[in-house]
C-alpha cells in the first residue's frame, strides 16, 4: 500500500499531474488579474489548459543544424527538473513528498535547470533571435542567482547567525518558521529580494528582456513548436507554483498543524501571486544591462545588508 | 572593414515579418553583443500601386482610393487630394467645410498619437501603458463613429466640401469626450515624463541633434522633438487653419523623450483647437455649388501636415475624368533615414523604440520612384540644391502669396 | 521616491468592470449613422446611375429591366463594397441608405455576397432573363 500512496503522491498530487494543473490555474490567476489591472476581461479560467492541450498536439518542426537529441530532451530535462524541486517543498501545506537533509540547497539548482534549458535550447540552434534570447537568458541567470538563492537560503542562515539551528531541509525551516513571526517582517530585504528573483526566474516582466517579443520574437524559445514549447510552458508554469510555495514557506509562517493549514498556505502564496502581478503591470521592461546592474548594484547589497543586520543586532543584544 | 570582421559580423534581421512591426518592412541591424554598429532598410513589400490605381478611375473615385493609402491618416489624404483638386478645378469650399475638415483632421491626429503612444509603450515592454491609452483612444474612435458613421475610414470628405455636417449633438459628444481624453493626456504625459522604468528606456535614448534633423529632411513630430521648426499647418495654413490656429510645439533635446512629450503637447493643442473650432464654427454650406466631373488641364501640388509629418501631393490633370499622374510622398519615407542614423551605436534593446519613435506607416510609405530621362534632349537640366530652393521661393510666392522673406 | 506611472490606474481598475467585452456574446449597438451593408429603394429612381459611376470598387450594377416604367434592379456585391457611402450621398433621391445594424457580413461561401434589389416581379424577370453566372470556384 505504502507503494501505491508514494506513486499517487507522486504522480497525482502533489506533486506531479496536480501541480501541473495547479501551475496552470496559477497562470491563468496571473494572466486575468493582470488583465483585470489593465481593465480588460481576461481569459477564462480553461485557456491555459486550453493552450497546453493545443500546444501538445501540434506538429513540432525541428530546425537545421540542431542536434536532434537535445532539441527534444531538453523540454523534458526543464520539466523534469522542475518536477523533482517540487518533491522537496510543502506544495499546499502538505508535508512534502520526499525530504531529505539539504534539499533547500538541491531544491535551488533544481529550479535553475529550466533557465538553463532554454538557454541550452536556444543556443543550439542557428536562429539568430534564439541566440540572442540564449545570451539574454543566460546574462539574467548570472544576474538574479547569487542575489536569489542567498535570499532564499537567508532565514536558515539568520537562524545560524542568531545561534539557533539553522537546516538546510525545507520542511524543518517551515515547521520552525510557524513557531516565530514571519520572516518577511524580520527580514524584509531578502523576502523583497526573492520575490522579485522569482519574477525574473520565470522571465516575468519587467524581467522579460531574454524573450522580448518586440525585439527578438520570443527568444531562446524562438524554433520551439508544438510539444517541446508546450513542456517548457508546463515547466514554467509549475516552476511558478513551486517557487510562490517556497517563499510561503520560508518567509510567511512555514506550515504550522490543523485542519486549515493547506488552505490558509495557499491563500498565501496566492497573495504572493497577486504581488507579483502587480509588480507586472507597473513596470515597463528593463534592458538586459539594465537588469544585471539592478541584481549586482540593489539585490546583492539588500541581501548582504540585511545580513549584517541581523549581525549587528546580534552583537548588540550579546553585549546588552 | 576588413574582410575577417565582416565574416565575424552577427546580423540581426527584422522583419519583413517580426512581432515589432506590425507592416513589412525589413532591416539589418550588424550586432556586437548587444550593441548596434551598422544598420540598413529595405522597404517596398507593400507596394500597392495606388498612384498607377488613380490613373484609371475617376476623380470622386480616386478620393476614396487615396483615402485607403493608410489606415490611420486617412482623412489627411484625402484632404490633400481634394486641396489639390479643388485647386485645379478653381474652387474653393465653404468655410463650414473647411472648419469641418480640420475638425477631423485633429480628431485623427488625437487617435493617431494616441495609438502610437501605446504601440511605444508597447515595444518598451510597458503593456499596461499600451492598454490603457488604446482604451482611452476608444473614445475617440467612437466620436468618429458616431459622427462620420466609420471608425477609420470617415470619408469626411467630398471634392468641393464635405459629406455631412456637425450638429450641435454631435459636438456635445466630441466636447464630452475631449474633457475626458484631455484628463487622460496629462496623466499619460505625467507618466512618460515621470515614471522611473519607462524614462530609462526613452531619456537620452535615439538623439538627434538640430542639424542632424535637418540635414536628413526629418519631418512632422520626430523632427519637432529635434527642435526643427516644422509644421505644414503653421508655415503654410491650409484649410482652416487660418483662423484656427496651432501652435507649433517644439522641443530641443531630440530623445526619445521629447518625441513623447511633442505628441502628447500636440494632443493638448488639438484638443484646444477643436475647441475653438466648435466654439465658433463658421455657418454656411457644406460644399460649393457646382463641382466639375472633368478638371482643367494642369499641375498642381499640396501639402499638408499629417500626423507623422509632411504630406505632399502632385496632381497632374490633362482635362479628363481622371488624373493624368498623382505622386504621393509620406512622411514616413523621410524618416527613415533617421533611424538607421540613430540606431548605430545603441542597444539592441532600443532599436525597437527608435523605430516606433519615428511613428513608421509602411504601406503608406512604400511606392515605386522612377527616374525618367527627359525625352526632349538638350532640355536636361541639372538642378542643384541652390536652384531648386529659389524655384520653390519663387513658385510659393507667385502661387500662393508667401513671403520669402521670413526664410531668409 | 522613485515614481510609478501607473500605479493609481491599477488600483482603480482592480475594483472596476472591465471595459472589455465578450464580443459575440455582448455587442453593442454601432452608432446611428453607422455605414453598414446597402439598401435600395426602387421608388423614385430614375436610372441616372451616378451611384454606379462614382462606385470606387465597382459593387453595384444597375439592370435596366424598362427604361420607359422606371423598372431597375440593382445588383450589389457586398464583398466589393467600401461602405464609404458616396453612392447614398450622390442618389439626389434618397433611394440608397446604408443600414446601421447590418455590418457582422462575414461569410464562409461567396453566395451570399450578391444581393438583387428591386421589386419582387422584376426581380423575377431578370432572373429569368439572366444566365446563371458561371461557377469559376474549383469544384
Amino acid at each position: 500500500m505504502a507503494i501505491v500512496r508514494d506513486l499517487t503522491y507522486l504522480m497525482f498530487f502533489p506533486a506531479g499531474l496536480g501541480l501541473i494543473a495547479a501551475g496552470l490555474f496559477y497562470q491563468w490567476i496571473d494572466r486575468k488579474l493582470l488583465a483585470r489591472f489593465q481593465n480588460r476581461l481576461g481569459p477564462r479560467w480553461f485557456q491555459p489548459f486550453a493552450d497546453a492541450l493545443k500546444l501538445l498536439g501540434k506538429e513540432e518542426i525541428q530546425p537545421h543544424g540542431t542536434s536532434a537529441f537535445l532539441f527534444a530532451a531538453l523540454p523534458i530535462l526543464a520539466l523534469a527538473g522542475v518536477l523533482t524541486a517540487g518533491l522537496a517543498v510543502p506544495l499546499f501545506g502538505l508535508p512534502p513528498v520526499f525530504s531529505f537533509p539539504g534539499d533547500l540547497v538541491v531544491s535551488l539548482y533544481l529550479l535553475s535547470l529550466l533557465m538553463l534549458c532554454t538557454g541550452l535550447a536556444g543556443a543550439q540552434t542557428r536562429g539568430r533571435f534564439s541566440l540572442t534570447g540564449a545570451l539574454r537568458a543566460f546574462t539574467q541567470v548570472f544576474a538574479y542567482e547569487a542575489p536569489f538563492i542567498l535570499a532564499l537560503l537567508s532565514p536558515s542562515i539568520a537562524l545560524m547567525i542568531a545561534g539557533e539551528a539553522g537546516s538546510w531541509q525545507i520542511w524543518e525551516l517551515a515547521q520552525s518558521a510557524a513557531n516565530r513571526p514571519w520572516f518577511a517582517l524580520t527580514l524584509p530585504f531578502t523576502f523583497i529580494v526573492a520575490i522579485i528573483g522569482l519574477m525574473g526566474k520565470l522571465e516575468l516582466p519587467p524581467f522579460d528582456a531574454p524573450e522580448a517579443e518586440t525585439e527578438i520574437v520570443a527568444g531562446a524559445l524562438t524554433e520551439y513548436s508544438g510539444r517541446g514549447l508546450a513542456l517548457f510552458n508546463l515547466a514554467r508554469a509549475a516552476e511558478l507554483v513551486i517557487g510562490l510555495m517556497l517563499i510561503t514557506a520560508l518567509y510567511l509562517g512555514g506550515v504550522g498543524d490543523g485542519l486549515l493549514v493547506p488552505i490558509i498556505f495557499t491563500a498565501k502564496s496566492l497573495g504572493l501571486l497577486v504581488i507579483v502581478v502587480m509588480l507586472q503591470t507597473v513596470l515597463a521592461r528593463l534592458r538586459i544591462d539594465q537588469t544585471v546592474s539592478l541584481w549586482w548594484k540593489l539585490g546583492s547589497v539588500l541581501v548582504i545588508a540585511q545580513w549584517l543586520i541581523i549581525l549587528i543586532i546580534r552583537v548588540l543584544n550579546l553585549g546588552g | 572593414m576588413n574582410p575577417t570582421q565582416t565574416a565575424d559580423r552577427f546580423i540581426i534581421p527584422i522583419g519583413p515579418q517580426h512581432p515589432a512591426l506590425k507592416e513589412p518592412g525589413h532591416f539589418e541591424f550588424t550586432v556586437e553583443g548587444e550593441t548596434v554598429t551598422g544598420a540598413s532598410v529595405r522597404l517596398g513589400y507593400a507596394h500597392r500601386g495606388i498612384e498607377k490605381g488613380t490613373e484609371s478611375r475617376n476623380w470622386t473615385q480616386n478620393l476614396y482610393l487615396l483615402e485607403r493609402v493608410c489606415g490611420i491618416c486617412s482623412h489627411i489624404h484625402a484632404t490633400a487630394y481634394t486641396l489639390g483638386v479643388e485647386q485645379l478645378a478653381e474652387v474653393e469650399a465653404p468655410p463650414r467645410a473647411q472648419a469641418i475638415r480640420e475638425i477631423f483632421a485633429e480628431l485623427e491626429r488625437i487617435h493617431s498619437h494616441l495609438l502610437w503612444l501605446g504601440v511605444a509603450a508597447h515595444d518598451a515592454g510597458f503593456d499596461t501603458l499600451f492598454m490603457y491609452t488604446w482604451r482611452d483612444r476608444e473614445t475617440v474612435m467612437d466620436i468618429l463613429e458616431e459622427v462620420s458613421g466609420n471608425r477609420v475610414h470617415y470619408s469626411a470628405n467630398i471634392l468641393g466640401g464635405v459629406k455631412f455636417d456637425i450638429t450641435d449633438k454631435a459636438a456635445n459628444t466630441i466636447l464630452k469626450g475631449l474633457d475626458f481624453l484631455e484628463e487622460r493626456t496629462h496623466h499619460y504625459r505625467s507618466v512618460v515624463n515621470e515614471d522611473t522604468f519607462f524614462l530609462q528606456r526613452t531619456r537620452g535614448v535615439g538623439l538627434m541633434t538640430k542639424e542632424e534633423a535637418l540635414r536628413l529632411g526629418v519631418v512632422g513630430p520626430t523632427a519637432r522633438a529635434s527642435g526643427v521648426e516644422r509644421d505644414i499647418r503653421v508655415d503654410a495654413p491650409y484649410i482652416a487653419y487660418h483662423d484656427f490656429p496651432v501652435n507649433l510645439v517644439t522641443l530641443p533635446t531630440g530623445d526619445l523623450e521629447a518625441r513623447f512629450l511633442v505628441r502628447l503637447d500636440e494632443l493638448l493643442d488639438s484638443y484646444r483647437v477643436i475647441r475653438d473650432i466648435l466654439n465658433d464654427m463658421p455657418e454656411g454650406e457644406l460644399t460649393v455649388k457646382r463641382m466639375p466631373r472633368k478638371m482643367k488641364p494642369g499641375e498642381v501640388i499640396s501639402r499638408v501636415e499629417a500626423p507623422r509629418g509632411e504630406l505632399f501631393y502632385f496632381i497632374r490633370s490633362t482635362g479628363g475624368e481622371s488624373p493624368d499622374r498623382i505622386k504621393v510622398r509620406t512622411p514616413t519615407l523621410c524618416n527613415m533615414g533617421s533611424v538607421i542614423k540613430q540606431a548605430v551605436g545603441h542597444n539592441l534593446a532600443d532599436v525597437p523604440m527608435i523605430l516606433v519613435g519615428i511613428d513608421p506607416c509602411f504601406s503608406c510609405n512604400d511606392r515605386a520612384v522612377s527616374i525618367r530621362e527627359s525625352r526632349r534632349n538638350g532640355q536636361e537640366k541639372v538642378w542643384n540644391w541652390a536652384d531648386l530652393r529659389r524655384y520653390g521661393i519663387e513658385f510659393y510666392r507667385r502661387k500662393m502669396g508667401l513671403e520669402s522673406s521670413i526664410l531668409e | 521616491m522613485k515614481k510609478i506611472g501607473m500605479l493609481k490606474d491599477m488600483i482603480r481598475s482592480a475594483f472596476r468592470q472591465p471595459v472589455t467585452e465578450l464580443y459575440p456574446v455582448e455587442r453593442r449597438p454601432a452608432a446611428e449613422d453607422f455605414r453598414g451593408m446597402l439598401h435600395w429603394n426602387p421608388e423614385g429612381c430614375t436610372g441616372c446611375a451616378l451611384c454606379v459611376k462614382d462606385c470606387p470598387a465597382d459593387a453595384i450594377e444597375l439592370i435596366t429591366i424598362d427604361k420607359a416604367a422606371k423598372r431597375f434592379v440593382i445588383r450589389y456585391h457586398v464583398d466589393r463594397c467600401l461602405f464609404c457611402g458616396q453612392c447614398a450621398y450622390s442618389c439626389r433621391f434618397n433611394c440608397i441608405t446604408l443600414s446601421n445594424d447590418e455590418w457582422e457580413l462575414a461569410d464562409l461561401g461567396r453566395d451570399n455576397y450578391t444581393v438583387l434589389y428591386g421589386e419582387p416581379e422584376d426581380i423575377e424577370q431578370f432572373s429569368l432573363e439572366s444566365e446563371p453566372e458561371p461557377d469559376i470556384e474549383p469544384a
